[in-house]
C-alpha cells in the first residue's frame, strides 16, 4: 500500500492513478464534444471530433427551449429543497442526538424508515397528494417534495455528527444561562458545518438531475426545471442529440464548479472527527 | 439506486431494532394524520388553464406524446383557431416513454388536458375502466365514415364504445434505398426467392442488406419485423380469426415456420444484430450502407430528415414458399386518437376540437405537416410513397394481430414475443421454443371466442 | 457515503468524548422547546414521504382498475407476481441478477475503491485531483453515464473496440452489450465506474483515522507491507466496510437508471441483465394495463420488505465483529 520505496513501483503507482484519472474522465469528453456537432452529423457518427464545432446547439438550448428560464427553476427548486430539508433535519437531529425525552429512539427510527424506497414507486399517491393540496404545476410542491426526501439522510448523518461533540459544550454554556435555541444556533450548528456542506452537495446532484416528478407535477413551460426542459428533445422516434447534449453539458457545468468548489468542506467532513 | 439513500443504514443503528416493533403503528398514526391533513387541505376544484380571464374566450390544453411535431401541431391548430375564434387550444407535448402514467394521473386530478392524444387498443383500456374519458358514439357523426379496423383502436374493449378519433395509421413494409438497388442492379422483388437473391448480392457487395436492430432499444421492432416477413406465411388475417375464435393457437405449425424466417434471415441483417439499436440502423439506411430497411411508416420522416435527399422507395414483402396467402400483405394499426377527458370543465368545446379532428380539413393538414397517414376517410397522402402505402394497405391491409388482439391483457403478447426473438437472435431458443412461450403467454388472460 | 465515515469514526477516535460522552448529555428539555426542534422534520417527512409510502402499501391489497380501485384483492396481487407467466420467471431471475450485481460491485467497486485509497493515502502532488477525477462520474446523472458508455462500447463504431483491435486484441473486440455473456458483467464494471469515488473516499476517511502508531508498531515487528495491511489496516476498517457493504446493497437492489439506459426496459440481450428495478418499471409504466397500480406497489412492497431485512441483518452482523474488535 506505500506507495512505494522501489522507483518501478512508484513510477506502476503513478500510471495506474492518472491513467485511470483520464478513463474517469474521458466519457465526460464526450458529451462535451458531441454538443459541438450537430445532430445529423451525430446521427451518422455518433462518436467523432467536432470538425467544424458550432455553438448553435447552445444558442438553441438557450433561447428556444427557454433554458434560462430551467435553470432558474432548476436553483430554486434544489436550493430551496437542500436548504429546507438540511435546516429541518440539522434542528431534528440535533434534538435526536443531544436530548433525553420518552420517544427519541422510536422517532429517529421513524424518521429513518423511508429510505429503502425508490422514490419512483410513491408516484401515484405523490399525485394525488400534490392534486388535494393544490400543489399540481408549482414549484413549492416539487420543493417541498424534494425537501421532505432529503430529511431521512440528513437526520441520519447530523446526528451522528452531533452525538460526536463532547457534552461539556452544552452543559457549560447551559450553567451560564444560555438559552436552548442559543446553544443550538451558536454552539453547536457552527461545530457541524463540515457534515452540513457534505450533506447538502449529496442531497444536490440527484435533485438536480431528478426529472419523474417534474414531468408528472408541472404542466406549465415556465415553471420546468432543466430535466423536464431538456425531455422536449426526446421524441417518439427521432432525439436531438445535439440539443440534449449542449442541455447536458450546461446543466452539469454547475455541479462541477460546485463540487470543486466543495470538494475541500466534503473532505474535511468526512475526515472531522478523525485526525484531531 | 442511488447512494442518497444510504442512509438505509439508519436502519443500522442498534436502537432502532428495538424501536421497530411500535415504529409501525406510530407510522400508521403519523401517515393517518397526514391524510387528514390532505383532506382538509384546500385544492381539488383548482382552476384549470382554461379559465382565462379573457371574456368568453376558453383555452383548451392538448396533451400529446409527440414531442418532436410540437411545430406541425401549433400550425395545424391555427386552422382550427381560424374557423373557431372563441377556442384558443394550447399543445403541450411529454416524453413519449412517461406519457401513460403522466395522462392518468393528468386526466384525474387539477390542470389536466381537456383533449388528449389517446394509445389505442390495449393502451386505452385503463382510461375507459377508469371512466376517464368520454364517450363519443352518437356526439361524433364523421365517425361512422371511418374504417372500421381503424375504430376498433379507439373502443372500450369491454363496452364497445368508441372513446377518441382515430387520427393516424402505420403500415409496415419494407423501404429501400432506389440508388444501391439500381447501382447492383437489384428490382424490388416479386418474389420471395428474388428477395433472397437480392439480399445476398448485396451482402456480397458489402451492403448491409436489412436494417434490423435487435438492441436495447429495439426489441419492440422484432414483432413488427416479424409481421413484415411473415405475415402472409403464418395466414395473415385467417390465422387472426382462427386464434381469436380459438380454432387455433400460436403453436400451429404455420405460425413457427413464419418464426423460423427470421432465424434464416439473420445472416443478412446487420452483424450482432442483438447490440445494434434504432439509431443505429436509421443512420446505416440514411447514409446508403443498408439497403432495405423493414419498418413501419411512422419511420419515413425520421430517416428523410437525417437525409433529406436519400431517394427511398417501399416494397410489400412477397408471400414465402409455403404461405397459405398468394398476395403479399401490408400489416397495420390504428397509431391512437384523440379524446376527452371526462372531467374537461370544457365539454363543449373539447367536443367541437374533436369534432374538427374527424373532418378532412384536418386530415389534410395532419398528412402534409406531419408525412403520416391520416385516419381520416378519403385523406390521400400528399406524397407518394406515403400514397404507395396507404394503398398497399387499402388493397391487402391486414391487423398487426399481436399489437392489435393481444394487449388487453398482461402480458402484453407483443411483450412476451419481443422477448423471445430476441432471445432467439441471441441463439438462446428456437422457433418453436419461441411459438410456445407466446401461446403460454397469452394464455395467462387471453380465452378464445369473446 | 459522508455518514460512512461519520460512523466509522467515534470508536477510532483518539478523542474519547466521542459516542459515549457526547450523544449521551440526557438534558430534558421542555416540551415546546423539543417541538419547535422536531415538529418541522416530522411534519415534512410524514406527509410528503410516509403518506405517500403508506398508500402504495395500500394500493398492493387492491384491485385496480387503471387509476380507479375496483375492491379489495387481498394478497392476489402478490399471488401474481409469483403465479402468472412470464412474470413469475422474471421475477427470479431479475433477483438472480440483483444478487450478482451486488456481488459483482463489491467485488470490483469497492477493492477498487480500497485500492485507490490506500495508494492516495500517503500521495503526494495532485491527490486533491486525482480524487476529484475519481469522483466526477458521480455527477452526471447515470441515464446519460449508460448512454455514453453504450456508445463507447458499440461494437461497430466503438473506440473501445477499436483500440482493443489495434492493440492486436481482436478476439477481445466483443459486442460488449449485445452478448448474453459480457452485458452484465459491462454493466456491473460501469456502475463500478461512476461509483468507486465513494469507496475511495470514505476508506480514505477511515484510513485517515487509524493512529500513526499502529503502522509503526506494525513495521517494528517487522512485518511486511501486506502482512501489516492484513492484520491492522484491513481489520481497523470493519466498520467502514460495513457501512460500505450495506449501502451498496441497497443501491444495487434499487437499480435502475443506468441499467435502462445500457439495456433497454426489457434488460437485453435476451434478459441477461434485467433486475428488479427494470420489472417493475415494466410492469408499472410499460405494459401494466389496466392492473398495473395493484401489481407494481406489491412487487414494490416485496423490494422494501428484502432490502429493509437484509439492510437490518447485515448490519447488526457489521455491529458484533465491530464490537469483537474492540
Amino acid at each position: 500500500m506505500r506507495a512505494g520505496r522501489r522507483a518501478p513501483g512508484r513510477v506502476a503507482v503513478h500510471l495506474l492513478l492518472w491513467g485511470y484519472a483520464a478513463v474517469a474522465l474521458l466519457p465526460l469528453a464526450v458529451m462535451l464534444l458531441n454538443s459541438l456537432r450537430p445532430t445529423s452529423e451525430i446521427f451518422t457518427a455518433p462518436l467523432g471530433l467536432p470538425l467544424s464545432p458550432t455553438l448553435r446547439s447552445y444558442a438553441r438550448v438557450w433561447t428556444e427551449a427557454s433554458f434560462s428560464t430551467y435553470f432558474l427553476n432548476s436553483l430554486i427548486v434544489t436550493c430551496g429543497a437542500v436548504l429546507l430539508g438540511t435546516a429541518v433535519s440539522a434542528t431534528a437531529a440535533y434534538a435526536l442526538a443531544r436530548y433525553d425525552f420518552p420517544g427519541n429512539r422510536l422517532l429517529g427510527a421513524y424518521l429513518l424508515a423511508g429510505l429503502m424506497l425508490p422514490i419512483r414507486l410513491g408516484l401515484v399517491p405523490i399525485f394525488y397528494l400534490m392534486d388535494s393540496l393544490g400543489l399540481i404545476d408549482s414549484l413549492l410542491g416539487l420543493t417541498l417534495l424534494y425537501a421532505a426526501s432529503g430529511v431521512p439522510f440528513c437526520v441520519f448523518v447530523l446526528s451522528a455528527f452531533y452525538r460526536s461533540l463532547p457534552a461539556e459544550l452544552d452543559e457549560a454554556a447551559r450553567i451560564d444561562g444560555a438559552g436552548e435555541f442559543r446553544i443550538f444556533g451558536q454552539i453547536m450548528l457552527p461545530l457541524v458545518r463540515p457534515a452540513l456542506a457534505s450533506v447538502m452537495l449529496f442531497q444536490f446532484v440527484p435533485l438536480w438531475h431528478e426529472f419523474l416528478y417534474p414531468l408528472v407535477l408541472l404542466r406549465s413551460d415556465e415553471k420546468f426545471t432543466i430535466p423536464r426542459g431538456l425531455s422536449q428533445f426526446f421524441g417518439e422516434y427521432t432525439t436531438d442529440w445535439s440539443a440534449l447534449f449542449a442541455g447536458l453539458v450546461l446543466a452539469t457545468a454547475p455541479l462541477f464548479v460546485l463540487f470543486v468548489l466543495a470538494t475541500k468542506q466534503i473532505i474535511a467532513g468526512l475526515t472531522a472527527g478523525m485526525s484531531k | 439506486m442511488r447512494y442518497r439513500r444510504l442512509p438505509a443504514l439508519a436502519a443500522a443503528s442498534p436502537e432502532t431494532r428495538k424501536a421497530r416493533r411500535r415504529t409501525r403503528w406510530i407510522a400508521g398514526a403519523v401517515g393517518a394524520l397526514a391524510l387528514t391533513l390532505a383532506a382538509c387541505a384546500p385544492g381539488g376544484g383548482a382552476a384549470g388553464p382554461g379559465e382565462t380571464a379573457d371574456a368568453g374566450k376558453v383555452t383548451l390544453s392538448l396533451w400529446s406524446w409527440r414531442v418532436e411535431d410540437v411545430k406541425a401541431y401549433e400550425k395545424i391548430l391555427a386552422a382550427f383557431e381560424k374557423s373557431h375564434p372563441r377556442i384558443h387550444v394550447e399543445f403541450k407535448a411529454f416524453q413519449a416513454t412517461e406519457y401513460n402514467n403522466i395522462l392518468a394521473t393528468g386526466l384525474s386530478g387539477a390542470d389536466g388536458p381537456d383533449v388528449a392524444q389517446l394509445r389505442a387498443y390495449g393502451g386505452l383500456q385503463p382510461l375507459v375502466e377508469a371512466g376517464q374519458l368520454v364517450p363519443l358514439d352518437g356526439k361524433v357523426d364523421a365517425l361512422s365514415g371511418f374504417d372500421p379496423k381503424l375504430l376498433e383502436g379507439a373502443k372500450g374493449h369491454k363496452d364497445g364504445k368508441i372513446y377518441g378519433v382515430p387520427f393516424a395509421y402505420q403500415t409496415l413494409q419494407v423501404l429501400y434505398n432506389k440508388k444501391l438497388f439500381a447501382d447492383n442492379g437489384i428490382r424490388p422483388p416479386a418474389t420471395w426467392d428474388e428477395m433472397i437473391a437480392a439480399a445476398r448480392k448485396l451482402k456480397a457487395a458489402g451492403i448491409t442488406p436489412f436494417a434490423v436492430a435487435a438492441g436495447p432499444d429495439a426489441t419492440w421492432t422484432l414483432p413488427i419485423v416479424h409481421e413484415i416477413f411473415g405475415n402472409a406465411r403464418y395466414g395473415s388475417t385467417k390465422f387472426r380469426d382462427a386464434v381469436l375464435s380459438g380454432d387455433k393457437k400460436f403453436t400451429d405449425p404455420g405460425f413457427t415456420a413464419s418464426i423460423k424466417l427470421i432465424k434464416d434471415l439473420e445472416p443478412y441483417f446487420p452483424k450482432n444484430v442483438v447490440a445494434v439499436k434504432i439509431p443505429d440502423v436509421q443512420a446505416l439506411f440514411a447514409t446508403g450502407k443498408a439497403a432495405m430497411y423493414p419498418t413501419g411508416s411512422f419511420d419515413l420522416a425520421p430517416v428523410l430528415q437525417a437525409n433529406p435527399s436519400l431517394e427511398v422507395g417501399a416494397f410489400q414483402v412477397p408471400p414465402p414458399p409455403g404461405s397459405p396467402v398468394s398476395t403479399p400483405v401490408t400489416p397495420g394499426w390504428a397509431d391512437g386518437s384523440f379524446g376527452i377527458n371526462a372531467k374537461s370543465p370544457h365539454q363543449a368545446e373539447a367536443l367541437e376540437l374533436v369534432k374538427w379532428m374527424a373532418t378532412p380539413e384536418f386530415g389534410r393538414l395532419y398528412a402534409t405537416e406531419l408525412k403520416q397517414l391520416s385516419a381520416v376517410p378519403g385523406v390521400s397522402p400528399s406524397d407518394p410513397l406515403l400514397a404507395e402505402m396507404a394503398a398497399g394497405y387499402a388493397a391487402h391491409g391486414a391487423p398487426y394481430m399481436l399489437l392489435v388482439d393481444f394487449r388487453y391483457g398482461q402480458p402484453n403478447g407483443d411483450a412476451v414475443f419481443r422477448d423471445e426473438l430476441q432471445k432467439m437472435l441471441a441463439g438462446q431458443t428456437d422457433p418453436a421454443a419461441v411459438a410456445e412461450s407466446l401461446q403460454k403467454g397469452v394464455e395467462q388472460w387471453f380465452k378464445p371466442g369473446n | 457515503m459522508v455518514q460512512a465515515g461519520e460512523l466509522s469514526t467515534p470508536r477510532r477516535s483518539r478523542t474519547p468524548r466521542a459516542a459515549h460522552a457526547g450523544g449521551r448529555s440526557r438534558h430534558a428539555p421542555r416540551w415546546r422547546v423539543l417541538a419547535v426542534f422536531l415538529l418541522p422534520a416530522v411534519l415534512l417527512y410524514s406527509v410528503f414521504i410516509v403518506y405517500p409510502l403508506l398508500s402504495a402499501f395500500d394500493y398492493s391489497f387492491f384491485e385496480w382498475r387503471g387509476i380507479r380501485q375496483a375492491g379489495f384483492a387481498g394478497l392476489d396481487n402478490y399471488r401474481d407476481l409469483f403465479g402468472v407467466y412470464p412474470y413469475d420467471r422474471q421475477l427470479w431471475r431479475a433477483f438472480a441478477h440483483n444478487a450478482l450485481f451486488f456481488a459483482g460491485t463489491m467485488l470490483i467497486q469497492n477493492t477498487v475503491g480500497l485500492l485507490f485509497a490506500l495508494l492516495l493515502f500517503r500521495y503526494g502532488r495532485g491527490k486533491r485531483f486525482l480524487q476529484a477525477a475519481f469522483t466526477t462520474p458521480y455527477l452526471v446523472d447515470p441515464l446519460v453515464v449508460g448512454y455514453l458508455w453504450s456508445l463507447l462500447l458499440n461494437p461497430t463504431f466503438g473506440p473501445v473496440n477499436a483500440l482493443l483491435e489495434a492493440v492486436g486484441l481482436d478476439s477481445w473486440a466483443l459486442p460488449w452489450l449485445g452478448d448474453t455473456r459480457t452485458a452484465l458483467p459491462v454493466i456491473i464494471v460501469v456502475n463500478a465506474w461512476q461509483w468507486v469515488g465513494f469507496p475511495m473516499l470514505l476508506f480514505s476517511a477511515a484510513l485517515a483515522g487509524i493512529p500513526a502508531e499502529y503502522h509503526e508498531a506494525a513495521r517494528v515487528d517487522g512485518a511486511s507491507a501486506w502482512q501489516a495491511f492484513r492484520r491492522v489496516t484491513l481489520p481497523l476498517l470493519t466498520p467502514a466496510i460495513g457501512v460500505v457493504s450495506v449501502l451498496t446493497f441497497i443501491g444495487n437492489f434499487n437499480a435502475f437508471g443506468l441499467v435502462y439506459a445500457m439495456a433497454g426496459s426489457t434488460g437485453s440481450p435476451a434478459g441477461s441483465t434485467d433486475v428488479l428495478g427494470l420489472l417493475f418499471y415494466r410492469v408499472a409504466f410499460v405494459e401494466g394495463g389496466v392492473e398495473a397500480i395493484g401489481r407494481s406497489s406489491a412487487l414494490a412492497v416485496l423490494m422494501f420488505v428484502f432490502i429493509f431485512g437484509v439492510s437490518l441483518l447485515a448490519t447488526s452482523y457489521f455491529r458484533r465483529r465491530e464490537r469483537m474488535l474492540v
